[in-house]
C-alpha cells in the first residue's frame, strides 16, 4: 500500500519541479524597459 | 597539532593545485566535443536511445530532460530495492529493502546525497549495490557536471536561451571522465588492499574465540566512484573508517584526494570555457581560503581536545606515543590531522563519506563540517553543484558591488538585471528554507523527537546536521539520530529532493536568461572579477549569507554546547 504512496509522491515531486521551472520562465519575462538590453 | 599533520595538509593542498589545470583542460575538451576517442560508443548509445546529439536544447528542455532522467532512474531504483530478494547476486539472501528506506535511498542516490539510514552490508545485495547505487553514483555526478556546463554555456555565449544537450553532456561526463578515472582509482585501491569480490560473507573465529561474520563484496569499484563523484555512500556501514574500505594511509590519502580532485579541476574548466582563466583562478582562490579556514579551525579544536578530559588527568598533549587531543570517534590508524582533513574536504564537497565520526568531534570541530554544508557546499563543492553554487554567489557579489557604485552590474560581459537576481535569490533562499523548516518541524513533532539519542544543544545539532546534510546533498551523518523511522526516512528523502532540484531549476533558468543576453565589452565601470578585492568580497558574501541565515540555529546548537563544555557540562 505504501509503495503506491511513495511512487505517487515521487511523480508528484517531479511534476511540481516541472511546474516550478515554468514559473521561473514566467518570472524571467523581461519588463518592456529592459528588453532592448538583451 | 603536529608537524606531520600540517605536512599532510600542505601536500594535499599542493597536489590539489597541481591537478587542477591538466584535468580542467581535459574536461574542457570533453564538453566542447573535441575529444572523440569513445565516439563509436557514444554514437551507439545515441542511436539506441533515440537521442539527436546535434540538438541544442532551450534551458526549459534541458531542465525537463534532467528532471525526466532523474524521475525515471529514481523509480527504477525504488522498484529494484523493493524486489531485491528476487533478484540475482544476493548470496547472503537479504530480504527486500523496507518501503520507507527504499524511497529515501532512491531519492538520496538520485540526488548525489547518499545519505544512508542502513548498514550496507546488512541491507543491500551485491546486485543493488552494483546496478542501482553505483549507477546513481555515476549518473548523479554526471548530471551535476552537465548542469554546471549548461550554466557555463549560458554565460559564455548568446544562443537564445539554449544551453547544449543534456543527454550528450550526461553521456560524455560519464564515459570520458568518471568511468576512466574510476577504473584507475579502483585498481589503485585494490592494490592497497580494498576488497573486490563476489564471495559470500566469511565467518571467522576471533582471537578471543568468538565467531564473527565478515562482510565481503565488490567494494573497491564502488568506493572509487563514491569519492570521485562526490557521492559518499559507503559500501559498509562504517564507511571509510572500515579497514576493508580504507586499509592504509595511502588508500586514505587517495580517497581523500579523489573527493576534491574533480570539483577543483572544474573551476579551471569554467575559467577556460568563459575565456577568463584568471576569473577561474580567482574562484579557486576564494574556495581555498574557505577550505583552509575550515581545516585549520577543525584541526585546532580537535588537537586541543576536551578540557574536561584534561581536568580529569587525561594526557591530551601530543607526543611520540600519544596522538593527544580528542581521539574519540577517530581511527587510531589515521589520527587527528587525517580525520579533520577528511571531515573538512567531505563537507566542502557534497561527498559525505567519513573516516571518523563527526558526532564525536568537539563542539567547534563538529561546527566546521556543519558550517561547510550550510555555506552551500561551494568550497570546491560537489562535482558540478559546488561550482554552480559559487557562480551564483559570484553573480550576487557583482550585483552587490554594482549597487555600491550605482552601476548596472555585469558578470563576465553579461548584464545582471532583475530577472537574473530573482533566480539567484530563489537559489539562495530555498536552501535555508528547506533546512530550517524541516528542522523546526522535527523539534516540535513527537515523531521528530523520538529519533533523538542526546538531549540539549547536542540533540538540536543532530537534527540540524541531518537536514543540512540531506538538503545540501552531502549525506554525512552526525550520528546519534535514529533515522530509520517512517518520519525521518520520508522527511530526509524529501529534503534531498528539494535540496537538489529546487535549486537546480533556478540555476538553469539563470543560465538560460544569460544565454539570451548579448555580451557587452568591459568598460571602466565593470567590476573586475579577477582581483584579490573580488576574492575578498566573494568570501565575505559567502560567509555573511551563510552566517546571517544559520547563526541563530548554530548558536542554540554547537555554540551553546561549546560554552556548556567550557563550564564543565556535557550532553
Amino acid at each position: 500500500m505504501l509503495d503506491i504512496v511513495y511512487v505517487v509522491a515521487t511523480l508528484s515531486f517531479f511534476g511540481l519541479m516541472w511546474a516550478y521551472a515554468r514559473a521561473c520562465e514566467y518570472l524571467g519575462r523581461e519588463p518592456m524597459g529592459e528588453k532592448e538590453q538583451l | 597539532m603536529t608537524t606531520n599533520g600540517w605536512l599532510l595538509i600542505l601536500v594535499y593542498s599542493v597536489l590539489l593545485l597541481a591537478v587542477t589545470k591538466p584535468l580542467g583542460v581535459y574536461m574542457v575538451r570533453v564538453y566542447d566535443g573535441s575529444l572523440k576517442w569513445l565516439a563509436p560508443l557514444e554514437r551507439g548509445i545515441y542511436r539506441v536511445c533515440g537521442i539527436d546529439p546535434e540538438e541544442d536544447q532551450h534551458w526549459t528542455r534541458y531542465t525537463g530532460a534532467l528532471l525526466l532522467f532523474s524521475a525515471v532512474s529514481m523509480l527504477v531504483t525504488y522498484v529494484a530495492l523493493r524486489l531485491q530478494a528476487s533478484l540475482p547476486l544476493n548470496p547472503a539472501g537479504l530480504p527486500a529493502v523496507a518501503d520507507r528506506q527504499a524511497f529515501e535511498t532512491a531519492a538520496s542516490f538520485t540526488t548525489n546525497t547518499n545519505w544512508q539510514s542502513y548498514s550496507g552490508e546488512q541491507v543491500m545485495s551485491y546486485f543493488s549495490q552494483m546496478t542501482q547505487l553505483a549507477f546513481h553514483n555515476f549518473t548523479s555526478a554526471a548530471s551535476g557536471m552537465a548542469a554546471v556546463v549548461a550554466l557555463t554555456r549560458g554565460i559564455s555565449r548568446r544562443s537564445g536561451g539554449r544551453l547544449g544537450n543534456f543527454w550528450v553532456d550526461l553521456v560524455r561526463g560519464t564515459f570520458y571522465i568518471l568511468l576512466p578515472l574510476s577504473v584507475i582509482m579502483a585498481l589503485l585501491l585494490v592494490q592497497q588492499g580494498v576488497i573486490q569480490n563476489f564471495v559470500n560473507y566469511v565467518t571467522v573465529t576471533t582471537v578471543e574465540g568468538a565467531k564473527q561474520v565478515l562482510a565481503m563484496g565488490p567494494a573497491a569499484s564502488q568506493i572509487a566512484i563514491k569519492q570521485l563523484g562526490t557521492n559518499g555512500g559507503g559500501f559498509f556501514n562504517a564507511n571509510s573508517a572500515h579497514p576493508f574500505e580504507n586499509p592504509t594511509a595511502i588508500s586514505n590519502f587517495l580517497e581523500m584526494f579523489a573527493l576534491l580532485m574533480l570539483p577543483a579541476a572544474m573551476v579551471y574548466m569554467f575559467g577556460r570555457m568563459v575565456k577568463n582563466v584568471k576569473h577561474g583562478w580567482a574562484l579557486w582562490a576564494a574556495m581555498y581560503v574557505l577550505f583552509f579556514g575550515g581545516v585549520a579551525t577543525a584541526y585546532w579544536a580537535e588537537a586541543r581536545g576536551n578540557p574536561i578530559h584534561a581536568a580529569r588527568g587525561v594526557d591530551v598533549v601530543a607526543s611520540a606515543s600519544n596522538p593527544g587531543g580528542n581521539m574519540e570517534g577517530k581511527e587510531v590508524r589515521f589520527g587527528i590531522a587525517a580525520s579533520v582533513l577528511w571531515a573538512t574536504a567531505t563537507t566542502d564537497a557534497s561527498n559525505g563519506s567519513v573516516n571518523a565520526m563527526h558526532d564525536s568531534f568537539t563542539p567547534l570541530g563538529g561546527l566546521v563540517p556543519l558550517v561547510n554544508i550550510q555555506l552551500g557546499e561551494l568550497i570546491y563543492g560537489g562535482v558540478g553543484s559546488g561550482l554552480y553554487g559559487m557562480i551564483m554567489m559570484a553573480v550576487l557579489t557583482v550585483f552587490i558591488a554594482g549597487l555600491m557604485v550605482g552601476r548596472t552590474p555585469e558578470y563576465l560581459g553579461k548584464k545582471i538585471q532583475s530577472r537574473e537576481v530573482r533566480m539567484v535569490m530563489l537559489y539562495v533562499l530555498i536552501f535555508p528554507a528547506v533546512i530550517l523548516t524541516f528542522t523546526a518541524a522535527s523539534v516540535l513533532l513527537p515523531a521528530g523527537l523520538k529519533g533523538l539519542n542526546n538531549a540539549g544543544p547536542h540533540g538540536l545539532s543532530e537534527i540540524l546536521y541531518a537536514f543540512s546534510s540531506t538538503t545540501g546533498n552531502n549525506g554525512s551523518a552526525f550520528a546519534g539520530l535514529t533515522g530509520t523511522t517512517y518520519y525521518y526516512n520520508t522527511m530526509l528523502g524529501l529534503a534531498t529532493l528539494f535540496g537538489r532540484f529546487a535549486m537546480m531549476v533556478p540555476m538553469l533558468a539563470l543560465g538560460g536568461f544569460l544565454a539570451e543576453r548579448r555580451t557587452v565589452p568591459e568598460s571602466a565601470g565593470t567590476f573586475p572579477v579577477t582581483t584579490p578585492l573580488f576574492v575578498v568580497l566573494l568570501v565575505g558574501v559567502v560567509v555573511i549569507v551563510g552566517a546571517l541565515t544559520f547563526f541563530p540555529a548554530l548558536a542554540l546548537g554547537p555554540l551553546a554546547e561549546h560554552l556548556a563544555m567550557q563550564a564543565g557540562r556535557l550532553f
